[in-house]
């Protein structure tokens, strides 16, 4: 691996970006460690394309600083695209080139051995019948794969993925989600945005939540699962109990023998407080990062 | 400077150049075919007075002698638009049209900087306009050698006809280069170093045409390239110093302005 070893993969403090009057990213303080996986959630124009743009050093940053692999995004810059492989959101490619030129080209620019091409071409299922077509002929999924083997295929101590899965069907999306293991398995950084929260719940080990270009959260993805709330419905023999004042369960409905509920706390305290030989149906809903995420969607606040 | 994407610049424009660099020489053997046959033509209904000297002139050439006939044949708008499809198409195209594509931020993506994606491009760009000039020039010498005309010419100037030349449209190549790092999709970039070309190639005609606008030639760098003149022994050093500011201007502005511009995600 290149680089100066460094415990911190992305750093940056009070990172601030405006175009005019318009605030795409403000006070952005966010580190990103070595060997992990990390993910970038947030809705469309919260400032996810504005962050990586700035990191790796299209956008200039109206206030604050950030590092990537120990090095300053303003005055490092060219290094820092040495060492770090990145996909575009929606990426476009050379329509007159073959696959295999488009590759042959952007490494050579990078100016390192594609040592990974050849793994992540039978990985992603483009054999060299495919490579020697015009991208001009390639889907949308194929042009996808090509960017991930463009960011990829040298090998980067760092990749910023932006949007990775879009246009990826589901047994791709399932190879790339093997890559990103093996690449953390190997102790190589990934910096990934996404709307898709199962991705982000099956791959990372973090996640950050921005929001109008402020950070509203960053968590583990274990912690962030731990936290949220749970849809619980119990059926009963006979009438429903009273559960109103049961701790950390609040909504409740009644609806005869059926009660409908939102279960905040944790999920033990709450079976032994309801067991009952009159309880015949308990359904607890898998938890999702998606309802997590919403919690913090829910509301018009944006912290200050 | 990027050697690789000097090269896939130049990849690029490869098919699109050998069909110009045809076309330029055929267009240069032509003009002292036409020489030959309209010159004496042309200088007798000037002398009956019949037809004004001034419209039988185009821009600063003529027909009534060989070096005139080359102004006039490398001012001509067919000599203009073979090397303005590079000077101002390619130029003008070259970062705006992969801004607008996306293909850009692939590309930045790599360890390069700004600048040494502006020289890459820049340099081919400047490579490919020179093959033109000199593809045209060629084809003008080679057609006064199958004519037996070349005694009118002082051919030793040939390499300060090149230079000036290539002045002049390296102006135009450095002018679509700046505007092509200056706006995000190729539309604008193109409308402004098009409208650059056209107000140049203006005040040169206009000034050729009418007597009393005659002042407005000196402000048209197509007019400080005259290569009948230089091929005459009447070569103006101030042109050649007028071109290569003209040419150095937009190129310290790119200098500035491009590694500071701000590449927000294309639309």
């Amino acid at each position: 691996m290149e680089g100066t070893p460094s415990t911190t993969a992305i750093d940056t403090r009070a990172l601030t970006k405006h175009y005019g009057s318009v605030r795409a990213l403000s006070e952005l303080t966010l580190e990103v460690r070595s060997g992990e996986i990390f993910g970038f959630l947030g809705p469309n124009g919260a400032g996810k394309s504005t962050t990586i743009r700035t990191l790796l050093g299209f956008l200039h940053p109206t206030s604050g600083s950030a590092r990537v692999l120990g090095r300053d995004v303003v005055a490092d810059s060219v290094e820092i695209r040495r060492l770090t492989g990145y996909l575009p959101g929606g990426i476009a490619l050379y329509d007159s080139l073959t696959g295999e030129q488009v590759l042959d080209y952007l490494v050579e620019m990078q100016g390192r051995e594609p040592h990974r091409r050849a793994e992540l071409c039978e990985r992603l299922e483009l054999p060299a019948s495919v490579l020697k077509r015009k991208v001009r002929d390639y889907s949308r999924g194929m042009r996808q794969k090509i960017g991930v083997v463009q960011a990829l295929q040298h090998d980067p101590e760092l990749a910023i993925l932006d949007e990775p899965t879009e246009g990826l069907d589901p047994l791709m999306q399932q190879a790339f989600y093997r890559i990103l293991d093996d690449l953390r398995r190997e102790g190589r950084t990934v910096f990934f945005s996404s709307h898709v929260l199962s991705e982000v719940e099956r791959l990372c080990d973090r996640v950050a939540i921005i929001r109008s270009g402020r950070l509203m959260a960053v968590h583990d993805v274990s912690e962030l699962l731990a936290r949220r709330r749970r849809r619980v419905t119990l059926r009963w023999r006979g009438a429903a109990p009273d559960l109103t004042s049961l701790p950390g369960l609040v909504d409740v409905q009644v609806d005869g023998n059926r009660i409908i509920g939102t279960l905040s706390g944790e999920v033990a305290g709450f079976v032994r407080a309801i067991a009952s030989p009159n309880l015949e149906d308990l359904t607890i809903e898998p938890a999702s990062l998606e309802e997590a995420f919403l919690e913090y969607y829910a509301t018009d606040e944006v912290p200050a | 400077m990027s050697t690789r994407l000097l090269l896939q610049t130049l990849r690029w424009q490869r098919v699109r150049l050998a069909i110009v660099v045809l076309a330029g020489i055929g267009w240069g053997l032509l003009i002292p075919v036409i020489y030959g046959a309209f010159s004496d033509v042309m200088r007798d209904l000037a002398d009956s007075g019949a037809f004004p000297r001034e419209l039988m002139s185009f821009g600063s050439g003529s027909l009534f002698t060989l070096p005139g006939a080359i102004t006039l044949g490398l001012q001509h708008p067919l000599a203009i638009a073979m090397l303005g499809i590079f000077a101002v198409g390619a130029s003008a195209t070259a970062v705006a049209g992969e801004r607008a594509r996306g293909t850009l931020e692939v590309l930045l993506a790599r360890p390069i900087s700004r600048l040494a994606l502006y020289f890459s491009i820049l340099v081919a760009l400047l490579l490919t306009v020179l093959v033109v000039l000199v593809a045209i020039l060629g084809g003008m010498v080679g057609g006064s050698a199958i004519q037996g005309l070349t005694d009118e010419l002082d051919l030793g100037q040939l390499p300060l006809v090149v230079l000036n030349g290539f002045g002049v449209w390296a102006a135009f190549t450095t002018f679509g280069l700046a505007a092509s790092i200056t706006f995000d999709r190729p539309g604008p970039a193109i409308g402004l170093s098009l409208g650059y070309l056209m107000i140049n190639y203006f005040l040169e005609i206009l000034g050729s045409l009418w007597a009393d606008a005659a002042w407005t030639q000196d402000y048209s760098l197509l007019h400080h390239f005259d290569a009948g003149a230089i091929l005459s022994g009447d070569a103006v050093p101030l042109d050649l110093v007028i071109v290569f500011v003209a040419a150095i201007v937009p190129v310290i502005y790119a200098l500035i302005v491009f590694p500071r511009r701000d590449l927000a995600a294309p639309a």
